[in-house]
């Protein structure tokens, strides 16, 4: 074999490799921890569902699919399955809340009904209430 | 006067018994897609539900984004490729059940129950059976079924490459813990 096609069967390998490498580690590539991750928009609970009933459709281009950080104030929290909690940050209306879907191992301390907490969540958009998914809290 | 205050307190009274809505904002759907290459779960906690039992009319809506999956990637394919969730953001189930009147919804205790209604996805709506159980505690009532869809259809297409690793139809779990509303 030539010097020459020797190199570039070489380099064709470390490339095949490297993309097989970069697509398994993609393809396993876990949902994102929210600690550390810069949040797109930091907002109150108050204001988020604010922006959502008053226009949907451009709360929803802002909002949706982006890291929020919401603070107020825990109205209720209730366990949800495969160990999540859901903490509902009050808003002000009766009857929406901005409901945070916290996984397991992911709620700092213990949060309960009246206490003062920031969540860091995704947004996932409105249905009666404005609700964030993959939550943690990052300050209560 | 004394009497009319008798009168409002019963009729806030029948009104309180008579009331037999039940809904839960915290409701968990998930599904599976079982296929001896992967299996895949979703989860989602944040299903809004209603259940009148009068009647035995049942409404869920959910978001799909609130979907969520273990591996990111995979969230990102669900939303983006088959579940198109920008164009499509919600879907929702109306139906009945449909043994109401075999029941005593009012009496504590473990009910089988079967659901017949429409099942909405991607603007597509199919009418879907479901069997299921319905617990009714001193404090709500708990309901759980299990059931099939096949993504085809709701016109979700998987192209071939990955059509192996997802299963011909999925199996759906609902778990709801309602409230008195």
């Amino acid at each position: 074999m030539k010097p020459r096609t020797k190199t570039v069967l070489l380099i064709v390998g470390i490339l095949f490799v490297a993309g097989a490498a970069a697509g398994f580690y993609m393809f396993n590539l876990k949902a994102k921890d929210l600690t550390r991750v810069k949040p797109d928009y930091v907002i109150t609970a108050t204001d988020l569902l604010k922006a959502f009933e008053g226009d949907e459709v451009s709360a929803a281009a802002t909002y949706v699919g982006k890291t929020v950080e919401v603070t107020g104030e825990i109205g209720a929290v209730t366990p949800g399955e495969e160990s999540s909690l859901n903490v509902a940050l009050k808003t002000g209306s009766d009857f929406s809340a901005v409901i945070c879907t916290v996984p397991e191992g992911a709620a700092a301390g213990t949060p309960e009904a009246g206490k003062q907490v920031t969540v860091r969540g995704e947004c996932s958009g409105y249905l009666m209430d404005v609700l964030l998914k993959n939550c943690v809290i990052i300050n209560q | 006067m004394k009497r009319s205050l008798v009168l409002i307190i019963f009729t806030v009274l029948a009104l309180s018994v008579s009331a037999q809505k039940y809904m839960t904002k915290n409701g968990f759907i998930s599904f599976y897609s079982h296929t001896p290459m992967e299996d895949i779960t979703a989860d989602n906690n944040q299903v809004a539900g209603i259940v009148d039992i009068s009647t035995g009319e049942l409404v869920f809506q959910v978001l799909i984004k609130s979907f969520h999956f273990e591996r990111a990637l995979m969230e990102e394919h669900f939303n983006e490729n088959y579940m198109e969730s920008e164009k499509f953001p919600k879907s929702s189930f109306k139906g009945k059940i449909t043994n109401l009147a075999s029941l005593d919804l009012k009496k504590a205790g473990t009910y089988d129950v079967v659901a017949e209604g429409q099942l909405t996805m991607r603007d597509v709506t199919k009418p879907v059976t479901v069997k299921g159980t319905l617990e009714v505690t001193a404090t709500g009532i708990n309901a759980n079924a299990k059931f099939k869809i096949v993504p085809e259809d709701y016109n979700i297409a998987i192209p071939g490459v990955v059509r192996e690793k997802i299963a011909k139809d999925l199996e759906v779990t609902v778990i709801m813990k309602y409230s008195p509303m």
